[in-house]
This record gives C-alpha cells, sequence and structure tokens, in this order.
C-alpha cells in the first residue's frame, strides 16, 4: 500500500514535472518573442523620438549625411547610439534605457544642454567606434583622396586610441558651421572695415595703462599696467579642490609690466594672420630666405578655426603656442614693443588682484564645482561665479564676448575661463617644488609641453582657481590634422585655448 | 592579410561541414605544404602559370627593364599566347619603337595604334577596355601616380622596385595598395628575392630556428659604376634629366632605392619588421653627370640593440659584391641559400636542380624574374590574392629613411619619415627648362675657420 502510494506520488510528480518543463518552455519561447520584438520596437527611431524630446537631433540626422545621401539608405539612431549585436549590445541597451527612464521622470528636458552633447568629447561617450567600423569596414575606397588616405593611414597605424568621429563628427548630425577638415585657403582674406587704418602705434612713455593701436589696421586693444609686487604664488593645502602641482606656496615677486585687458580678440589674430600669412611651408619658407627680418606667419588652416561662433572681440583660438608667439614677435615689430607670452608667475599675479583666495572673488570651490553625484541631482552654487567667469556652469559650451564678464580688481577681464591661456613656461607638475628663483621665476629650462592657465569655458569651477595649472597637449591636440606632417600653426583637436600678451617696459618708461 | 582571414574562414567551415567526412583530413594534410608557404607569407613556387583566361597586359615605361618585365610576363605562361603584350606607354617615341621592334621579332607585334607617348600616355593606356594587367615599369618618380591610375582603373598590377622616391609617394603607393585590397586587385612588385626559391627555402630554415634568436645583419650592394648618359644637343633639361634619370635623385631615388633596395627587403622580410631609426652617411667621388652620392653607409637601427648595417657603392675597382648576412645566437646564413653554425661549418644548404647534362645549376630552374609574374598570373586566375604593395613601399621608405641620414648627417626616425612631407622634384611635369638647381647633399654644417686659403708652396 505504501509503496503503492509512493509509487502514485512519484508518478504524478514526474507528470507534473514534464508538464511545468513544457509550460516552462513556452513561456520561454513567448517571452523570447516577445522580448525580441519589445527590443525591436524599442530600438525603432520612432520609439527613440517618442523619448528623446529634441527635435533638431531629428532634424539634423535627416539632413545629415546618414538618411539624406544618394544611396537612400538609412542610418538608424541605435546603429550608432548602441554597439553592433554580439558587442554588448544588450547591455549598453539597457544601461541607456535606465539612463534615459531616468532623464525622462527626474530632468526638465529645457535644461538638458543639448550642444554640450555634441562636443567630441561628449559624443564619444554615446557614439560606437565598432559601430562605424561595423557598417564602414573599407576604410581604403578607391575615391578616397590624398588627405583622406593620410589620415585613413594614420588610423590605422595609430598606437593611441582615435575615434572615427574625431574627424567625422558631423555625419550623423548635420552642422552647417562645421567645415572640419576643408583646407579654408580664403580663411581671412576679406577685410570688412571702412574706418581709416591707425598709422602709428601707441606712444607710451609713463608706466600706466594705454590703448594699443596695430599700424596699418583699425584693430586696438588694452593694455592694462600692473605694478611690480610680492605675493603668494600657488595655492595652500587647505585649498578645497586643489591639486599637488599647484604647490608648495612660494613667495613670488614679479616687475611691473602691462597685460592685455582681454584675450588676443580674433579681430587682433587675423590682423596678424592677414599681414604675415603664407601659403603653405615651401613658400613660407621661400619668403623667410629672401627677406631675412620678414615673419613668416599662419598657413591657411583646415576647417573654420572660430568653429562658426564669430570672430571679431571674441578670443582666438585653435592656434599653436608658437603661433602665438610668432604673433607676439609680429606684434612687437610693428608697434615697436617687447611683446611676449605672460609668464605663469605673471600670469597668477595678474589674475589675484592683490587677492590670496581661491578665487578673485569670493566663494568656495566646493560649492561651486558641478562634479560629484550629490551636485548632479542638485544642481550647485552660482553665485558670484557666474558673473565673472566663463565656465562650464554657465557657458553653451563655446567662448563668450569680453562684454559678458565683470572684470577683477587690476580691469581685467576673463583671466579665469573662456579660453585657457599659453604661458612662456615650460610646465613641470613639481617644478614649485624644486625651483629657488624667487624673483622673476621662468620656469623649467627644458621641457616638452607649455604650461596654459586659467581653464575654459570647457571647465569646471575648480579648474578656473587662480592656481589652477594645466598644460599643452601637443599631441593630443593635433590627433586628427590631415597634413604629414602636421600643422606648426593650428591645433585640429582643441577649441578652447587661446592666449593674452604682456609687454615688458623698456628701460626708457619710468615705473 | 586577406587570405589568412580567408583561409581561416575556409578551414572552419570545411571542419564544420567535414565532421563526418574522413577525406577531410586526408586533403588538409595534402595541402600542408602549401598551407605553410602561406602560413609565413611566402609565395607559391610554380613550374608555370596555371591555364586560364587570356590575360592582356600593357607595360609602362618601355625602356630596358619594362621591355624585359614585358618579356618576362608573356614567359610566365606554359601555355604560349594566353599572356599578351596589347598596348605601351612611354614619354619617348623611340623608347616606344624599340620595344615594338622587340616584340615583332618574337612575332607578337604590338598594335601602334596602343601605344602612347607622353606625360599622360599611360592613362590613354589604361583607358583601353580589354586590358587586365598593367606593368608599371617607368623611373619611380612616376609610379604612386601610375599605380593609383591602375587601382582606379581596375587593373591587376606589376610593378617594379623601388615604388617611391619620397615619403609622400610612399603614403601614396600604401594608400592606394589597400585600394587595390580592398577591390580584389592582385599587386605584384619587383623585389625578385622574395620569389626566388633558394631565398624562401633559406627563410624557413631560419623561421624554424636554424640561426637562433637573430642578433644582427648585413646588406651590401657594392658595384662598378652604372651607366649615366651625357645632354645632347636639341634635348631641354626635362628630356636630359629623364634620359639620364638613373642619375638624378628626384626621379632615381639615388642607388640607395634603385639597386640596394633589394638587401634591405631581405633584411626587412627575415627580420619581420622595418627599422626605427637610421644613421648614416655617404658621399660622391667618382660620379659625372647628375646630383647623386656613389656611396652610403648606413646603419637601421631595429631596435633592443639589433642593427643591420647597410652599404652601397657604385665605384669601378674596388672591393665589389652584393649579397646579405643575417647572424643569430646559433649561426648565421647569407640568407640565398647557406646556413653555418658559429664556428663557420655549413649545415644547411640549398639543393639546386640539375640541368639536362645533370649538372648541378647555380640558380633555380626558373628565373626569379619569370617566377614573380607567374605568381602575378597564379594569384588573378586562381583567386589566391596577393598585394606585395604596401611590404614594398615600407622596404623603399627603409632606403629613402637611410638616403636622408646620410644627405642630412642627421639621425632620422621611422616616424619623422614616415609623416614627412618631402616631395622631390619639379612641380610641373613637362618638357622645357626646369627652373630647379639640382645641388648634390651636403651634410651637417661647414666649419667656420680663420685659417687663410692655401696659396701654392705653403702646407696649412
Amino acid at each position: 500500500m505504501n509503496l503503492n502510494r509512493t509509487f502514485k506520488k512519484t508518478s504524478v510528480t514526474r507528470r507534473t514535472k514534464v508538464w511545468f518543463f513544457i509550460l516552462g518552455v513556452l513561456i520561454a519561447f513567448i517571452l523570447l518573442i516577445s522580448g525580441r520584438k519589445a527590443v525591436t520596437f524599442t530600438s525603432s527611431d520612432k520609439y527613440c523620438n517618442s523619448c528623446h524630446i529634441h527635435p533638431f537631433s531629428d532634424q539634423s540626422w535627416r539632413l545629415s549625411t546618414h538618411y539624406n545621401n544618394k544611396s537612400g539608405n538609412i542610418v538608424h539612431c541605435v546603429e550608432c547610439h548602441l554597439p553592433p549585436e554580439g558587442n554588448g549590445y544588450l547591455l549598453s541597451k539597457v544601461k541607456q534605457g535606465l539612463k534615459d527612464v531616468y532623464g525622462f521622470y527626474f530632468k526638465d528636458s529645457a535644461k538638458i544642454e543639448w550642444e554640450k552633447k555634441k562636443l567630441l568629447e561628449n559624443a564619444r561617450r554615446f557614439v560606437y567606434e565598432k559601430s562605424c567600423i561595423e557598417c564602414h569596414q573599407n576604410l581604403f575606397p578607391v575615391t578616397l583622396s590624398v588627405n583622406g588616405g593620410n589620415a585613413h593611414l594614420f588610423y590605422t597605424a595609430s598606437k593611441d586610441p582615435i575615434n572615427c568621429i574625431n574627424c567625422h563628427l558631423n555625419v550623423g548630425h548635420f552642422d552647417k558651421n562645421a567645415l572640419l577638415h576643408a583646407h579654408d585657403t580664403n580663411f581671412g582674406v576679406t577685410v570688412t572695415s571702412k574706418e581709416p587704418p591707425f598709422t602709428e602705434p601707441a606712444r607710451v612713455t609713463k608706466f600706466e595703462s594705454y590703448r594699443e593701436m596695430i599700424p596699418g589696421t583699425t584693430v586696438s586693444f588694452d593694455m592694462i599696467a600692473i605694478p611690480g609686487g610680492t605675493y603668494n604664488m600657488g595655492s595652500p593645502d587647505n585649498e578645497p579642490l586643489r591639486n599637488t602641482d599647484e604647490g608648495p606656496v612660494r613667495r613670488v615677486t614679479v616687475s611691473g609690466y602691462w597685460i592685455a585687458r582681454t584675450e588676443v580678440t580674433w579681430d587682433e589674430y587675423m590682423a596678424f594672420f592677414r599681414a604675415t600669412g603664407s601659403q603653405g611651408r615651401t613658400e613660407g619658407q621661400v619668403v623667410t630666405t629672401r627677406k631675412a627680418d620678414a615673419i613668416s606667419g599662419a598657413t591657411p588652416p583646415w576647417g573654420a578655426p572660430d568653429q562658426g561662433w564669430g570672430k571679431g572681440s571674441r578670443p582666438a583660438i585653435t592656434m599653436s603656442w608658437h603661433a602665438a608667439n610668432v604673433y607676439c614677435q609680429w606684434l612687437s615689430k610693428v608697434t615697436g614693443k617687447k611683446y611676449r607670452l605672460p609668464t605663469e608667475a605673471e600670469w597668477e599675479y595678474a589674475c589675484r588682484g592683490g587677492t590670496q583666495t581661491p578665487y578673485f572673488f569670493e566663494g568656495d570651490p566646493r560649492k561651486f564645482t558641478s562634479e560629484g553625484l550629490l551636485k548632479k541631482l542638485f544642481g550647485s552654487d552660482t553665485v558670484n561665479i557666474a558673473s565673472r567667469v566663463v565656465y562650464s556652469g554657465n557657458s553653451p559650451s563655446k567662448t563668450e564676448e569680453p562684454s559678458f564678464v565683470k572684470e577683477n580688481s587690476f580691469g581685467l577681464k576673463n583671466m579665469p575661463g573662456n579660453v585657457a591661456e599659453f604661458c612662456s613656461d615650460f610646465y613641470s607638475a613639481d617644478y614649485y617644488k624644486t625651483d629657488s628663483i624667487r624673483v622673476n621665476p621662468r620656469g623649467p629650462e627644458n621641457g616638452q609641453e607649455h604650461v596654459i592657465r586659467g581653464g575654459s569655458f570647457k571647465s569646471d569651477a575648480k579648474d578656473v582657481r587662480s592656481a589652477a595649472r594645466d598644460f599643452t597637449k601637443t599631441k593630443a591636440w593635433l590627433v586628427t590634422d590631415p597634413q604629414m606632417p602636421k600643422s606648426v600653426w593650428w591645433y585640429s583637436d582643441c577649441i578652447d585655448v587661446g592666449f593674452r600678451v604682456v609687454c615688458e617696459p623698456d628701460s626708457a618708461v619710468r615705473q | 592579410m586577406m587570405e589568412n582571414i580567408d583561409r581561416r574562414k575556409f578551414l572552419g567551415k570545411a571542419a564544420l561541414a567535414g565532421a563526418g567526412i574522413a577525406g577531410a583530413g586526408a586533403f588538409i594534410s595534402s595541402c600542408k605544404r602549401k598551407n605553410d608557404n602561406r602560413e609565413l607569407g611566402l609565395p607559391p613556387v610554380l613550374k608555370g602559370a596555371p591555364p586560364g583566361k587570356k590575360l592582356r597586359a600593357g607595360l609602362i615605361g618601355a625602356g630596358a627593364r619594362g621591355t624585359g618585365a614585358a618579356i618576362n610576363f608573356i614567359s610566365a605562361t606554359q601555355n604560349p599566347g594566353d599572356l599578351e603584350i596589347i598596348g605601351l606607354a612611354d614619354v619617348f617615341q623611340d623608347k616606344i619603337d624599340a620595344c615594338r621592334e622587340r616584340f615583332a621579332s618574337f612575332n607578337l607585334p604590338i598594335p601602334a595604334e596602343n601605344c602612347f607617348t607622353g606625360f599622360d600616355g599611360y592613362k590613354k593606356l589604361m583607358a583601353l577596355p580589354d586590358l587586365d594587367v598593367v606593368i608599371l615599369a617607368t623611373p619611380p618618380q612616376f609610379r604612386p601616380d601610375h599605380f593609383l591610375e591602375a587601382v582606379i582603373t581596375k587593373k591587376h598590377v606589376f610593378m617594379e622596385k623601388p615604388v617611391a622616391v619620397d615619403p609622400v609617394g610612399i603614403r601614396s603607393i600604401i594608400t592606394s595598395a589597400r585600394k587595390a585590397e580592398a577591390i580584389g586587385l592582385n599587386v605584384v612588385t619587383g623585389t625578385q628575392r622574395r620569389h626566388q626559391e633558394d631565398y624562401i627555402e633559406t627563410y624557413r630554415q631560419v623561421r624554424n630556428g636554424a640561426i637562433g634568436t637573430i642578433t644582427s645583419a648585413k646588406a651590401f650592394w657594392n658595384q662598378e659604376h652604372v651607366w649615366f648618359r651625357e645632354r645632347e644637343p636639341g634635348w631641354n633639361d626635362m628630356e636630359y634629366m629623364i634620359r639620364n634619370w638613373n642619375n638624378f635623385c628626384w626621379l632615381c631615388g639615388d642607388h640607395i632605392l634603385d639597386t640596394h633596395v633589394h638587401n634591405i627587403d631581405v633584411i626587412n622580410w627575415f627580420l619581420g619588421r622595418h627599422p626605427e631609426k637610421a644613421i648614416g652617411y655617404g658621399g660622391r667621388a667618382r660620379r659625372v653627370t647628375g646630383d647623386q652620392y656613389d656611396f652610403f653607409s648606413i646603419d637601421f637601427d631595429y631596435g633592443n640593440g639589433l642593427s643591420s648595417h647597410s652599404m652601397c657603392r657604385q665605384i669601378d675597382s674596388c672591393a665589389n659584391g652584393t649579397g646579405e648576412l643575417i647572424v643569430g645566437t646559433e649561426g648565421y646564413t647569407n640568407c640565398q641559400n647557406t646556413i653555418w653554425d658559429l664556428k663557420g661549418n655549413i649545415r644547411w644548404q640549398f639543393e639546386y636542380p640539375k640541368d639536362e647534362n645533370g649538372n648541378q645549376m647555380q640558380s633555380t630552374a626558373i628565373p626569379s624574374y619569370v617566377q614573380e609574374h607567374m605568381h602575378l598570373v597564379y594569384a588573378i586566375r586562381t583567386g589566391n590574392y596577393v598585394n606585395e604593395g604596401e611590404q614594398t613601399a615600407l622596404s623603399t621608405l627603409t632606403a629613402i629613411m637611410g638616403r636622408t641620414a646620410a644627405y642630412t648627417g642627421r639621425a632620422v626616425t621611422w616616424d619623422e619619415i614616415f609623416k614627412s612631407d618631402m616631395d622631390l622634384g619639379p612641380s610641373k611635369i613637362e618638357f622645357g627648362p626646369v627652373d630647379m638647381v639640382f645641388d648634390t647633399p651636403v651634410p651637417g654644417t661647414p666649419v667656420i675657420t680663420t685659417v687663410m686659403p692655401a696659396y701654392k708652396g705653403q702646407i696649412i
């Protein structure tokens, strides 16, 4: 009996198991089908556009070569913005999905800065290299140009990471201002001003602020006299969010100098470009041999160095450190004065304007910064800083005209922020620790890269502190230059560095 | 590279399909030797091009080497008539006439309407509708343009070495080679040692460890002076330079490219890489025309302490000879046919075939000049893809790096020369006067001296 029962019981269990198994298979099958359908449905352009409430991205996509092309082939959202299947497609889809759900329910879409997302460093995070390669398998089509060939040779030979969108940033979303990598030989050819040009540079006999006039042009700019003095250069150990290369603090003395009120503007830089521009390296060299004292300037750039933001009084950008130096030589020649890039010590002294605080105005870097999860959720403080600095907290990812900000106590604008500025010093992270020169220090004797100061419109608040240091990154800033060898005049991949000039008083000027 | 992938794909599929087929294993092992060649990147050694569809070739550059290459091409077949030269291009009519006469003497006439002169003759030739193959044999200055046009017009290519004279040309060649690969155009180059069975077998020995780990190398091409032409009345600058092209660097690349590139290519091949840096010197002592050196001595630095000494000279009555030598931890080889141990005992020797009379021959049965054309035809007819464009471009660039080191006296790195914008020659290629001075390069900077110039009778 017992045995029989047990037998019955087990047989029922077995049968149930079989049924459960069949049911399981069925459910799995349905889930698989519907899951597959769900994946397909949630990967359609329509579905993407149902949440992504930024119609211009839909419009710019329709205008781009990935939609509007001869072949009639449409490349869909997920074909670029997710990796190809088999390369972590589902995982990325889930991640992006969760992010999108969060953004949809917890973020104000009007406050999302879409312009910023178009920048290369951001675009890299949601455009997948593998997806580009998945479709574009032949990097050497027969129709490829010489420059294209050079660029793709460089891409395939490069040991450093370099993405397709380094050069092909706007192929998925059309941007009428993007003229990347077209050799712009007409750059700076037209002069629009009708006013009579200056015939004489400014005459300076006293150590006081003056307005420089570039002879032969209508361009002028203000130079502010900065009396010499001694200050604490660098940041103390207790300054919030500092980096170690800013210390130890040293008492440094600088002699008096003039420094430009604003960063060198496009108007100023174009005066130089028009006066000295050369057709190309070879022709440039011919000019120098014929006239020993002639300054041979920049070759025409590739694309639009002003990024389509406009020139005028916006700071000039994308010129190389070398070009900025040649600019100073040229300016010295046409004005008969001694212009040059500031030393790092002069720069910080001018930026501080007598203050010893993190900024030349009141405020705590910890409150201003937007880094960290809490800041991302609740936003950061912008009081004081937003009216004085062009930085990531108030900029639509581009340069601003000087009128955008208030000046510091010396009367200087945009020392921190807007564009980072070249200094004449080589950069060394431990220079403050090792150097013993305390009067007019000029940086290490040798080095590879130069100091840049002040941070830019891309920088977080912590990187626009008066003591914050940074340096040029020559290799990275030329990564997509299609020329071989690369330009010595223009950076192809750096859009937020410019410079400001200083003038050294000559012996005739009494301080 | 493409071949390997295809082969792997094929093997993968074969393995799947043939899971139950006993014959599959036997089939694969019967191909082992062939696959072994592929694995080592070696070309097949053929007795003749396989039969197949008739291939029509055009010759660009109908001088001595061009005419020779065209004859080598038609000699590659075992079925006379299925490889044909149907057209010519050369800047000079007399070169075309001579080449046509040569072919007429074999009873293989080349129709006059398929022969084009002038600097753009190559374009007209490549526009012929039924052309399958082009043979590029002009001075190397023109090769990059010709190669690009061949790829655009979808021709299989045989091209002579060197493939360019400057880095701009080299990058053009590499780009075109990759374009050719993308659309399946076969490319064979005239670095014939790579097609020579004795070299191939020696390479296999070295790869299998016969001399241990390679520690140093030497490459040399020292010979008598080479041909030159003196200027004749009525020749303008351009005509003179092209008729005397072997003596002008912008046309020839200097003899470190023109001839020594063969040895440099062998070293790169055996070492499996190109050098990282070159330091060297050279000079001009005996040459009569042009702007080139007549000797070079270059140290090619392959990194990790491995150097190859490269020397080349074109001067009469000197210790002359050509070849290579590679030394390893367990022996050394001349790369061509013999392996010695470190005490000088012969450990291996390539066995040359015997002639009809049973005598040991001194070279392979099929000349390597013909073997390379067999390879091209084999690749076209069997689909076993070949593209030697990039490898020969890299060896040519190695020679350019050495030349630049000698001309300037500086150390020249690979990165620098690969990216250099050096572009030799006048900007416009046309007959007439050329407004350029072709100075012999002088390395370094001059000595500034206070010593007075010598006058008769005084020793200073």
